[in-house]
């Protein structure tokens, strides 16, 4: 600080910057006014202004069970099982690919990443075709499964990333005193890696929890369907009449996605750790 | 080239394994599964088939009625019964279908023929011959059962267009009589009031395409799809003369402001909003608008009945039969792939009958096709649809039922858009979808002129 | 990290086994679909009519039928103008901005400026079109601000429909280009600039020279996962303009579902599923080449 006021350039620069971060933070905030007021103004509609009112009555009409809360379960359930085992086979799978020389390590890592740059609506069809005659149509457990092997191949690369930046001497020690591979990536690695692990695991769960097209041709039953698919019938059926209380439900499927992230990055020291894993 | 024959073998071995349904259905016989739409304002179907599940099931003990609601729209429904459909193990014994696919499922191989069935029902008889052409399919078998039907004409506020100086009620005999009604209603009020909604454009989609176009075409002599010769019509004199009618409607400022009719949502707005706050005179619109006012709606607006009304669409200089329709209509069809089909007919006769059918037209503002409902005290007294639009299943018109239809129908859309945001003159929207359409089916399979 | 090579082949299964639940999941869920993708773009496949019944090869039909459609063109250059506007200049530059200028500041600052960038990124892609429906509607709040300075109002959906998905998908996927900047600038040495500045380079130049040299590898990585999300971008333009008004946001993805879906023509929808994998593994090669990650520095 001292050499930003001994320096009446820097100053100048400094508040230009801060002028310039205020400026982008509102633009960032002021779309999200309308999800906020309309939540709880009695008479909401797609104006953003400053609630009529104060009410709680949209909160009341959508936290019913068959509204709210069975479909956040399941979202929680279906994406939340998803970043565990996205977390789990990514850091199996990016082991071998950071540890050792594998000559078709870059080959692997390219097709499986553009693979799934197809985009999922257009495999769908095939996927459901698949789901029927393996009799896992309306499947909970096998919607999560489909749903982490479609965020593994970002999973791979971003731990694999991850995991060449945890020096590779330690583990050359733990094998000299005679520790098993397996034992070296328990003990050694996986404590070391558990920031990446948590930043794989959130960007899984952003990923997977808006998603709605997936769960909707995967699953049948009403009792079984996650918020997403909910949020979006809603707001196909009522969105242009019932604006608070989509808002209202809209806050609420929100809110634990943003809970788990400032859980994340509160764990992590308040910083979302992504050093290192950018590097191809 | 000779990894052909491996990526060959390989994609047949994925293709067998994931598209050909291979296994043998695991379906057991006394399970019958119904497939229906339960959206939006319509619940009609879930009623009747929770109805159904509970008696039925009392009725044969041994029997399940598992119900399949799917809460999607019109086209995500018709997806997800494809994709059903498509999966032996998964494809539904009774599918609540859109009379109007009948023939691609068809042909797809999706539905099995009822004949026989139809000729042993007692009820068969009431059933009005009108409703047979619809589930009829080109093979000439009979596929389905109507549950109803509906039709569309003019919805308007007594109230505005009396107080514009037009004489209420209201009985247009030619569109200019309609156009004239529109034009007082914008003297009086201005900007104030909407005088009238014609659906158009690509957001609106089917909307666009059935309460707007084809009310228009129907009534002019000429059409989509020559029903004798087996071709597409393009370059007709009415083709040109309804997408004037689209023009002056829009370009007189007598409709809705392009922005507004361009909205995915402006069905539910008008019908919600527009409509009851009087904001809307006159609207070419479904028989079952009531369904947006009735009690259990999402805006109830139980007045309705003291303002709207209803007047049939009249044909373009009011020549034979002097008014014009377009109808849907929903029915039961008997999955090919049931493993139980007797039970499956069986169930489907049950939602059928006449006590059920009753429920259904009520609920879902759905004129019946049966004489002894129609004619029923009970519907009567709680018939939501206006005796004028009842009456027009007489004249109505129903889409061609063709796989290139939706196609067809977006290039329709698509020529309306163009020309109410004034993009082209009716006549280049006509070529344009000249060309358009004999892109689609072929230019074999088209007659131009 | 060549660090282990020693073992028979008993010893290098042992060392691949790790990989096998990504593999297995990965081919288990997306080996049949793709293969199925790839010979359904050959076929007339649908989803009913006759053809559903009696699927046939028809060579390459589609392709051929994808090069005459103007639809198709039209969605191309949409899907290029979308990706170029909305992920490559729009959240790269936005990102590299935001972590440039956040970059020395204080801790609040920050951490305000990333909650508030974050924030619109963890909104679920569904409720972050319904936000951008309500912002930009005729009767929408970004209209009410408009207004108070005497614009018109307008239905910026309508009037600037592209401008408008650009723009959502600009806010909502910028905190993951601003994290991986942040992360990479945190590793660039600051003496480094400070010699630069020394030797007079002026703030831009040593932005220029020293530090987005350094970043290129970063850059590169962002790049192509950024390209990689962004033509599959679906369900925020389906929720916003559901591809219109006539057709003027109808990116690949949503000529897609339309084709396959809606018209149940899946021989012609996988066609332009794998001519945006064509697209996207275009640009892809241009980072790649351009920047090479893979270099060693």
């Amino acid at each position: 600080m001292t050499r930003s006021v001994s320096s009446p350039s820097r100053a100048a620069a400094s508040a230009a910057a801060h002028l310039a971060l205020a400026v982008l933070a509102a633009a960032f905030l002021v779309p999200l006014l309308w999800l906020v007021f309309a939540a709880v103004d009695p008479r909401a509609s797609l104006r953003a202004r400053p609630p009529s009112g104060l009410t709680l009555d949209h909160f009341r009409a959508v936290l019913t069970p068959e509204t709210v809360f069975v479909p956040v379960g399941n979202s929680l359930l279906l994406c939340g099982g998803a970043a565990l085992v996205t977390v789990a086979a990514s850091v199996l799978a990016a082991y071998p690919l950071s540890r050792y020389t594998l000559r078709f390590r870059r080959p692997f890592l390219y097709t499986v990443l553009f693979a799934t740059g197809l985009p999922l609506t257009a495999i769908m069809v095939p996927v459901y075709s698949m789901f029927v005659q393996a009799g896992l149509l309306d499947s909970r457990f096998a919607t999560m499964l489909f749903l982490a092997a479609s965020s593994l191949p970002f999973g791979i690369w971003l731990t694999k990333n991850f995991l060449d930046g945890v020096p590779v001497e330690l583990e050359e020690a733990a094998w000299v005193d005679g520790a098993s591979a397996w034992q070296s990536l328990r003990f050694l690695v996986v404590p070391l890696l558990a920031p990446g692990m948590a930043v794989v695991g959130v960007f899984t769960l952003v990923a997977t929890w808006g998603n709605f097209f997936v769960p909707f041709i995967l699953l049948k039953s009403p009792d079984r369907l996650p918020a997403a698919v909910r949020v979006y019938t809603f707001f196909d059926q009522y969105g242009t009449v019932r604006y608070g209380e989509l808002a209202a439900f809209s806050l609420v499927y929100t809110l634990p996605v943003v809970v788990l992230y400032l859980a994340v990055s509160r764990a992590l020291g308040g910083r979302f750790a992504l050093g290192g894993a950018m590097k191809g | 080239m000779r990894r052909t024959p491996i990526s060959l073998s390989a994609a047949a071995l994925a293709a067998a394994l994931t598209a050909a349904g291979c296994g043998a259905s695991e379906d057991d016989p006394d399970t019958i599964t119904v497939v229906y739409q339960d959206y939006g304002t319509f619940h009609a179907a879930d009623t009747l088939f929770r109805k159904v599940k509970e008696e039925f099931e009392a009725a044969h003990p041994e029997a399940t009625v598992e119900l399949r609601p799917i809460e999607a729209p019109a086209e995500d429904y018709q997806t997800q019964v494809n994709l059903m459909n498509g999966s032996p193990a998964e494809a539904p014994d009774v599918i609540y279908e859109d009379t109007f696919t009948i023939n691609q499922d068809v042909e797809a191989g999706y539905l099995a023929p009822i004949d026989d069935y139809w000729a042993a029902w007692p009820d068969a008889e009431q059933y009005h011959a009108r409703a047979d052409a619809a589930v009829t399919a080109l093979d000439g078998h009979r596929y389905g059962v109507m549950l109803g039907t509906d039709t569309r004409g003019l919805w308007y506020n007594a109230d505005l267009l009396e107080r514009a100086g037009v004489a209420v009620p209201w009985e247009p005999a030619t569109w200019d009589e309609v156009l004239e009604a529109a034009r007082a209603v914008k003297e009086e009020f201005g900007a104030e009031v909407t005088p009238l909604n014609v659906y158009a454009g690509t957001p609106a989609g089917e909307m666009a395409s059935m309460q707007g176009f084809q009310m228009l075409l129907s009534g002019t002599g000429d059409t989509l799809y020559d029903e004798d010769a087996r071709e597409w019509r393009t370059g007709t004199p009415g083709f040109l003369a309804s997408l004037e009618f689209v023009r002056a409607v829009y370009a007189e400022g007598l409709a809705l402001d392009p922005r507004d009719a361009l909205n995915p949502a402006v069905g539910t707005l008008n019908n919600e909003e527009r409509i009851p706050a009087g904001e809307l005179a006159i609207s070419l619109e479904g028989s079952w608008a009531t369904q947006s006012w009735i009690e259990s709606a999402n805006q109830p607006w139980p007045e309705w009945a003291d303002t709207m009304r209803f007047a049939p669409m009249p044909t373009r200089e009011g020549q034979d039969p002097g008014a014009t329709s377009m109808s849907g209509g929903w029915s039961l069809a008997l999955g090919s792939a049931s493993t139980n089909p007797d039970l499956a007919w069986e169930v489907m006769a049950h939602a059928l009958n006449r006590e059920n059918a009753t429920l259904f037209a009520v609920e879902g503002a759905q004129i019946p096709l049966r004489d002894d409902v129609a004619s029923s005290e009970e519907f009567q007294a709680a018939d939501p649809t206006p005796d004028a639009a009842a009456d027009l299943v007489d004249v109505t018109h129903f889409r061609p039922a063709y796989g290139d239809y939706p196609r067809v129908s977006l290039a329709i859309q698509q020529a309306m858009e163009a020309v109410m945001l004034g993009d082209a003159t009716p006549e280049e929207a006509a070529a344009a979808y000249a060309d358009e359409v004999a892109g689609v089916v072929g230019p074999d399979n088209v007659r131009e002129g | 990290m060549a660090a282990v090579t020693a073992g028979g082949p008993r010893a290098a299964a042992l060392r691949l086994l790790p990989l096998a639940p990504a593999v297995l999941l990965l081919l288990a869920f997306f080996a049949g679909p793709i293969v199925w993708t790839v010979w359904a773009s050959f076929t007339n496949a649908a989803l009913t009519g006759a053809a559903a019944a009696d699927t046939r090869f028809v060579g390459f039909a589609n392709f051929a039928r994808l090069l005459a459609d103007p639809a198709f063109l039209d969605a191309t250059v949409l899907t290029a103008v979308f990706l170029l506007a909305s992920g490559v200049v729009g959240q790269t530059a936005l990102g590299l901005v935001l972590a440039l200028l956040a970059r020395h500041r204080s801790a609040p600052v920050r951490g305000a400026v990333t909650v508030v960038v974050v924030g619109a990124w963890v909104v679920p892609e569904v409720v972050a079109g319904f936000v951008w429906v309500a912002f930009l509607e005729r009767e929408g709040t970004l209209n009410a601000l408009l207004g108070a300075v005497g614009a018109a109002p307008q239905n910026w959906l309508y009037t600037a429909p592209m401008l408008a998905v650009v723009l959502a998908n600009v806010w909502k996927g910028t905190a993951f280009s601003m994290m991986t900047y942040a992360a990479g600038l945190a590793e660039v040495p600051t003496d480094l600039e400070e010699a630069a500045r020394v030797d007079g380079a002026g703030r831009l130049q040593v932005l220029w020279h020293v530090v987005l040299p350094l970043l290129r590898r970063t850059l590169a990585t962002t790049l192509l996962l950024v390209t990689l999300q962004t033509v599959q971008v679906f369900t925020l333009i389906y929720v916003m303009t559901a591809g219109g008004p006539g057709g003027r946001t109808t990116t690949l993805p949503l000529l897609m579902y339309q084709e396959a879906l809606r018209f149940g023509d899946l021989g012609y929808g996988t066609a332009v599923a794998l001519a945006l994998l064509v697209v996207a593994g275009l640009f892809s090669a241009v980072y790649i080449r351009a920047l090479r990650p893979e270099e060693v520095r």
